[in-house]
């Protein structure tokens, strides 16, 4: 693909952009690495605790806490990318000004190293399965796709902020806003089946809304996704990645100059 | 000396902008990418000419001196070489690996020690894994950081950053090193172990373009001088 290509001399730059950020994060911090399943585990227990028992609601009929903890994860992983994505090419301004590399290395690190913490929380995400006991399916394996379209949205999404936020540094502003817009917009902490038909197509094209609630259709429910939704949002998420990667790589020589 | 040319501008200008926010470069980038028409490249309000007309050529293995007052366009030359950035008009043809010595630890993260930032930086300035693994005992014995190699950065001493920078960036493989005022640095001690090592680089063949307002020391290493004075060339 497009970015393998341009990426290939420069591999060893994004590993040590990888590793980098990860000594970052684990020096001097007590806990290190479990901070990657802290996060995702405590948001869960938080919501179980206000919709489960505070205001009682019922979404499905298996446990909360699978239901929150499968729809956390993927939010975790996308909104840390995404975060990390804004300020990552305006901050390292003195990188940009002065040697250049393909400067898609940078939000591209902050993908990979979420995607660490994901796959982290997804083996606690397995053990909280067998926990309660769900059947394993064949099904389970179009966790392999969904994980795959997550991983591209997020990359598209973190290389245009980060992008922007070179020219417009209201664009960091505008983010955590977006963030919290998008959090509701997905079902992290309902589910799609409660929303009545009117909102649902509008809900949809929030990639992460198909994501997100077929990962848990294909896991705890043990269902397929849903052919056409899957065709049609893969298309839509494809076509978003590689008319943001063309726009990147144009405006991408300005950076030095603007930044 | 070769005089196979390694580093060619021809009739080279560039543009910058005074403004703050540059909401104008981004929407001529974007109409530039969806009408496919060149971008504008004459100058508009609150934008001037860094670099105006420039064109020289660079054999392999020879050593450019390049002089003139702040604010002339010299630093502009080397980021065009390194390609940080791009000319508004004219073209440039550089055909080797280049390393940008343009400002000494520009990759160095203060948290990370010594040994972290030889394979943070020496990667960033174009190093594999593998050649830095190769190198890295080279590149702490010349930096004499030996004692320290495994302390965080920010407790060096500025002389002890710059050796180690220094150091670093002078072990890469490229073919091409631009050195942006980096004579200016350090004690007398180390401006002489700069000096000497880049002779060694070019003793190997290396093509060096140098940046300093110090042409005596110019005088002492370069094989030509250049001239730049408010984005002009002259040669001597």
């Amino acid at each position: 693909m497009l970015m393998i290509r341009r990426l290939y001399d420069y591999k060893d730059l994004l590993l040590v952009f990888i590793w980098r950020e990860l000594l970052i994060r684990y020096k001097q911090t007590l806990i290190g690495v479990l901070w990657a399943v802290l996060q995702p585990l405590s948001l869960m227990g938080l919501f179980t605790f206000i919709f489960g028992i505070v205001l009682n609601t019922a979404h499905k009929d298996y446990p909360y806490v699978l239901f929150f903890y499968a729809g956390v994860l993927p939010w975790t992983f996308f909104s840390g990318a995404a975060n990390f994505a804004v300020t990552s090419l305006s901050g390292n301004f003195n990188l940009i000004t002065k040697i250049y590399f393909p400067r898609e290395i940078i939000p591209l690190s902050g993908v990979a190293i979420n995607l660490i913490d994901y796959v982290v929380g997804f083996i606690v995400y397995l053990l909280l399965m067998a926990f309660y006991r769900i059947p394993l399916t064949w099904n389970f394996l179009w966790i392999v796709p969904l994980i795959c379209l997550l991983v591209l949205y997020t990359t598209s999404v973190s290389l245009l902020l980060a992008a922007l936020n070179v020219y417009y540094r209201d664009v960091k502003m505008a983010s955590a806003f977006l963030m919290l817009f998008l959090f509701f917009a997905t079902p992290v902490i309902y589910s799609i089946d409660t929303v009545d038909n009117r909102w649902k197509l509008l809900l949809f094209l929030n990639p992460l809304t198909f994501i997100v609630e077929s990962m848990r259709r294909v896991t705890i429910e043990g269902r397929g996704v849903v052919p056409w939704q899957m065709a049609l949002e893969t298309a839509g998420v494809l076509l978003l990645y590689v008319l943001v990667y063309r726009v990147f790589t144009r405006i991408e020589r300005a950076f030095a100059d603007v930044i | 000396m070769s005089s196979e040319t390694i580093i060619e501008f021809r009739d080279v200008w560039k543009k910058y902008s005074k403004q703050q926010v540059l909401n104008n470069s981004l929407r001529e980038e974007l109409v530039a990418f969806i009408t496919g028409k060149r971008r504008r490249d004459d100058l508009s309000e609150g934008e001037f000419w860094a670099l105006r007309d420039i064109s020289f050529a660079v054999g392999n293995g020879e050593c450019i001196g390049l002089h003139g007052p702040n604010g002339s366009g010299k630093s502009t030359i080397l980021k065009l070489i390194s390609r940080v950035t791009y000319p508004t008009r004219g073209n440039i043809t550089v055909s080797g690996r280049v390393a940008p010595l343009i400002e000494l630890g520009a990759g160095m993260h203060l948290d990370l020690t010594g040994m972290e930032n030889i394979y943070m930086n020496g990667t960033i300035l174009g190093l594999s894994i593998r050649e830095l693994k190769y190198k890295v005992d080279e590149i702490i014995e010349f930096s004499d950081l030996k004692d320290f190699i495994n302390v965080p950065v920010k407790k060096y001493s500025s002389g002890m950053y710059l050796r180690l920078a220094f150091s670093i960036a002078v072990h890469s493989p490229a073919e091409i090193f631009l050195f942006d005022e980096v004579l200016a640095v350090g004690d007398e001690d180390f401006q002489g172990q700069c000096l000497s090592k880049i002779r060694a680089l070019l003793n190997k063949g290396k093509t060096m373009i140098v940046v300093s307002h110090d042409m005596e020391k110019l005088g002492q290493i370069c094989t030509r001088l250049l001239g730049v004075t408010v984005g002009v060339m002259s040669a001597d």
